[in-house]
């Protein structure tokens, strides 16, 4: 049995019919072509699908589309217009990406946890990213990434 | 600072172009039916694509690959039996994953569950799992000669690397189209390999088939081989007339994916009362998994190859042994038989100090090679004995060995045989290159463009560094083994002269200039059959706490790395590489229980480390020029190897607990 939703996606209004069972990240990325939210695990650990929902990181897996109804979502795509967003533009310069699979999510984890904290600490920025996996990059460079994003946007 | 790397831009922007962001018209979405027990036999079986329809078995393509005994090797689909918890027995289709994985039930499978083998110890005295075979003994070889010594000092040992999973963060994957001739867009470090395999397996002629390389997020030794879902996805793309697309699941990954390390070793040392190593004995046993070919039988003897590390040790023997057991065959994971080695003959130097009460690395130091040297096993290389001697000094090991660090060389033999493919083409004003071995995060498009550019003097704005794609290159080999910045590199540079020297001849003189204006189309096959071996060594610091906790606080690093084509990228792959192997040590386990059922259900459960903690690293580059034009040496492999073995000692130093296998448990560090 299907249900309409209406989901605000990156500032569009979607109103979609979806199977109860459908998942937030598969409207995503199915439904809308949005295919910068990666899914890298069905247990909620590695973090490659986080999106903002309502401005709060959350892993879109575990989310049913249905419980995103009226609410807003923010994905990668969301992030950048004309010019890179600061925390995507550190990512780049400090090297903090090899195969980018998990990148999305880091950024949109990073952006979040700037939205709410601008100058975090060491260890905070740590524990933010705790919920995101990276098999390539040893996480040095990425934390050295959210730590630039911040300066340049408190500058 | 990095402003060079352009394709990353795509990255950051959420605009990769993986493998499962492919969605074409009419696409059908494959769910795979696995085997629920290690071991059966299979009585019936109904639904879906399944072995009574689609034969064939894989062939083994890639890095490692051995051609292995034929009634041994994996079906693509089994119809008699299955061996490994999680093999696919059969395939179904609908047009979303969701309606696919409904398909999933109406497959109906009876099973006579069997006892399983799955352990090395059970292998050995298990009758064998195979019908075909008197043992389960995959391969049994010896490398070395035998010797008699008697020596003042005897020391034996045995050590265990359990298995770990390779877990890139972008699963397996392909999508495979069919209009006469198939096309495949895939998730993989060789395309070529990949349409070795899939012609093989389906009977396909080279011409009837394209592989196409996708964005590839992460692989790390996973995606060079062959899988029963890629020719699957292939066969039913040609049967149903539709696209296919098959995206791995983690849990599918897990279980059904190959993981690495998973060796055995035993190290029986002879030396005299100073320290020097008379001799080495040792028996290297790979828990091969349920299928040989590739790295099942591969390993053990790669493994022995390296079991005399970077010493002069002029005696040497060793029995190589891979075994079946009922459990998903062995695969490469990065280092692919150096870590295990390196982890054996290590562990043992640190044994054999303590027993002489020697300064590990002064011990290392006597045993080193003063020059070139060819172990009896079959490993080359350099005088060994001035770089571990600079490696201590560049690390300060003596003004810090009271911080208790685990020290720990290794020879990286990196893949170089038998060389790699590059065609650059040269058309309107821009330069295309193809390669054959292509970028799984390493960003092989930064050294390509940098040496493209000062091999032509163009400026790399206008060089576009293509993906693999086997219609684009004749031939090719693949990304793994440490090989790309050296063969690949190598390759490139050879194009690139190659045209300069056709513009030359043509146009009389070289200007870029004139190049541009002009077209140029140029493959070469750049052979290599000698292997390009280099030394590391790693100083690593490590502290416990009460609860058995491990927290490393420093890796140092010493590498060899030649020219280093990017220094960036160059520590990015120490620290990744380093992070994986103190994953190893720490956390990192492939688990089943007595009847082959896997106790490992998540990626967290495999043990991946996580950001909350990183030690401070210390990175120093010998860059001495290798023989190649282009002076780079391997890198990729190097931390896997030397951080696992000085991280053990490290722990060992600060507890007093002897370490003989990985994953060290808190559990075992409190003597519980």
């Amino acid at each position: 049995m299907e249900r309409e939703v209406s989901i605000k996606v990156n500032g569009k209004l979607y109103r979609e019919k979806v199977e109860p069972r459908m998942l937030l990240v598969h409207f995503i990325r199915e439904r809308l072509g949005l295919t910068g939210t990666h899914i890298g695990c069905d247990t909620t650990n590695c973090g490659a699908c986080t999106v903002l929902l309502d401005g709060r990181a959350v892993k879109s897996c575990t989310v049913l589309a249905v419980q995103a109804d009226g609410k807003e979502v923010t994905t990668i795509e969301g992030l950048d217009g004309e010019k890179l967003n600061p925390v995507q533009q550190a990512f780049l310069d400090t090297h903090a990406l090899q195969c980018g699979f998990c990148t999305p999510g880091m950024i949109m984890t990073a952006y979040w946890l700037l939205s709410k904290k601008p100058d975090p600490s060491e260890q905070e920025i740590r524990d933010a990213l705790s919920g995101n996996l990276c098999r390539c990059t040893g996480y040095v460079n990425i934390v050295r990434a959210v730590q630039e994003a911040s300066r340049r946007m408190r500058k | 600072m990095m402003s060079e790397l352009s394709t990353v831009d795509m990255f950051v922007r959420g605009r990769g172009r993986f493998v499962d962001d492919i969605n074409l018209l009419n696409m059908l979405h494959m769910a795979v039916v696995r085997s629920p027990f290690a071991r059966a036999k299979i009585l019936s079986i109904k639904g879906g694509i399944n072995g009574k329809e689609l034969k064939g078995t894989l062939e083994s393509v890639g890095e490692g690959a051995t051609e292995g005994a034929a009634r041994t090797i994996e079906p693509v689909l089994p119809v008699d039996m299955v061996n490994y918890l999680g093999q696919p027995v059969a395939a179904v289709f609908g047009s979303t994953l969701y309606e696919a994985q409904d398909e999933m039930s109406g497959v109906e499978v009876e099973y006579e569950p069997l006892k399983p083998v799955v352990t090395i110890d059970d292998a050995l005295s298990s009758p064998p799992i195979h019908p075909y075979t008197n043992s389960n003994i995959i391969s049994d070889r010896w490398r070395g000669k035998p010797f008699e010594i008697s020596a003042p000092v005897e020391l034996e040992d045995e050590f265990y690397n359990k298995r770990v999973a390779t877990n890139p963060i972008e699963t397996r994957g392909i999508v495979a189209s069919y209009d006469g001739r198939l096309t495949v867009w895939i998730s993989t470090q060789s395309a070529h390999a990949i349409k070795e395999g899939l012609c093989s397996a389906l009977n396909l002629s080279p011409g009837d088939v394209r592989v196409i390389q996708t964005d590839t997020g992460g692989a790390f030794g996973l995606k060079g081989g062959l899988y029963s879902e890629y020719v699957i996805a292939s066969y039913a793309a040609m049967k149903f007339r539709r696209p296919v697309k098959w995206i791995e699941t983690r849990r599918e990954h897990l279980m059904a994916s190959r993981p690495g390390r998973g060796a055995k070793g035993k190290v029986k040392l002879y030396a005299d009362r100073d320290g020097k190593i008379l001799g080495l004995k040792g028996e290297v046993i790979v828990d091969g998994g349920a299928y040989s070919g590739g790295m099942a039988e591969f390993s053990s003897n790669f493994i022995a190859m390296q079991m005399t590390g970077p010493y002069a040790i002029e005696k040497a023997h060793v029995r190589a042994v891979s075994v079946f057991t009922n459990k998903v065959p062995i695969g490469p994971y990065r280092g692919a038989g150096r870590p295990e080695a390196a982890f054996f003959i290590e562990r043992m130097m640190d044994r054999l100090a303590d027993e002489l009460h020697m300064d590990p690395v002064e011990l290392r130091i006597k045993n080193a090679a003063d020059d070139r040297f060819k172990s009896p096993l079959g490993v080359e290389f350099e005088d060994s004995r001035s770089f571990i001697q600079r490696a201590a000094s560049e690390l300060n090991y003596s003004s810090r060995k009271g911080e208790k660090p685990g020290f720990a060389c290794f020879v990286l033999v990196p893949a170089t045989q038998p060389g790699e493919s590059c065609r650059i083409v040269v058309r309107d004003g821009r330069v295309k290159v193809w390669t054959g071995g292509n970028s799984h995060g390493q960003g092989h498009d930064v050294f390509v463009r940098k040496l493209i550019s000062q091999e032509l003097q163009v400026p790399e704005s206008i060089i576009d560094v293509e993906r693999g794609d086997t219609d684009m290159l004749e031939e090719g080999v693949g990304a793994w083994g440490s090989r790309s910045a050296m063969v690949l590199g190598d390759a490139v540079v050879s194009v690139a002269r190659k045209i300069r020297d056709q513009a030359e001849k043509e146009l009389g003189r070289y200007t870029p200039e004139l190049l541009l204006s002009n077209r140029y189309d140029v493959y070469n096959f750049q052979k290599h059959e000698r292997p390009l071996n280099s030394l590391g060594a790693n100083m690593v610091f490590a502290e416990v706490d009460e609860m058995g906790m491990v927290n490393v606080r420093e890796v140092d690093a010493y590498y060899d790395v030649g020219v280093p084509l990017n220094r960036d990228m160059v520590e990015g792959q120490i620290i990744g590489g380093s992070i994986q192997g103190i994953g190893q040590v720490l956390s990192e386990e492939i688990a089943y229980d007595s009847q082959g059922q896997l106790l490992t259900a998540s990626i967290s459960d495999a043990g991946l480390r996580t950001a909350t903690t990183a030690p401070r690293f210390v990175i120093k580059l010998a860059d001495s020029r290798s023989s190649l034009p282009h002076g780079a040496k391997g890198l990729g492999e190097s931390p896997t190897i030397g951080v696992p073995a000085a991280l053990v000692r490290a722990i060992e130093l600060v507890t007093g607990r002897r370490i003989r296998e990985t994953p060290v448990r808190p559990e075992y560090l409190l003597g519980l």
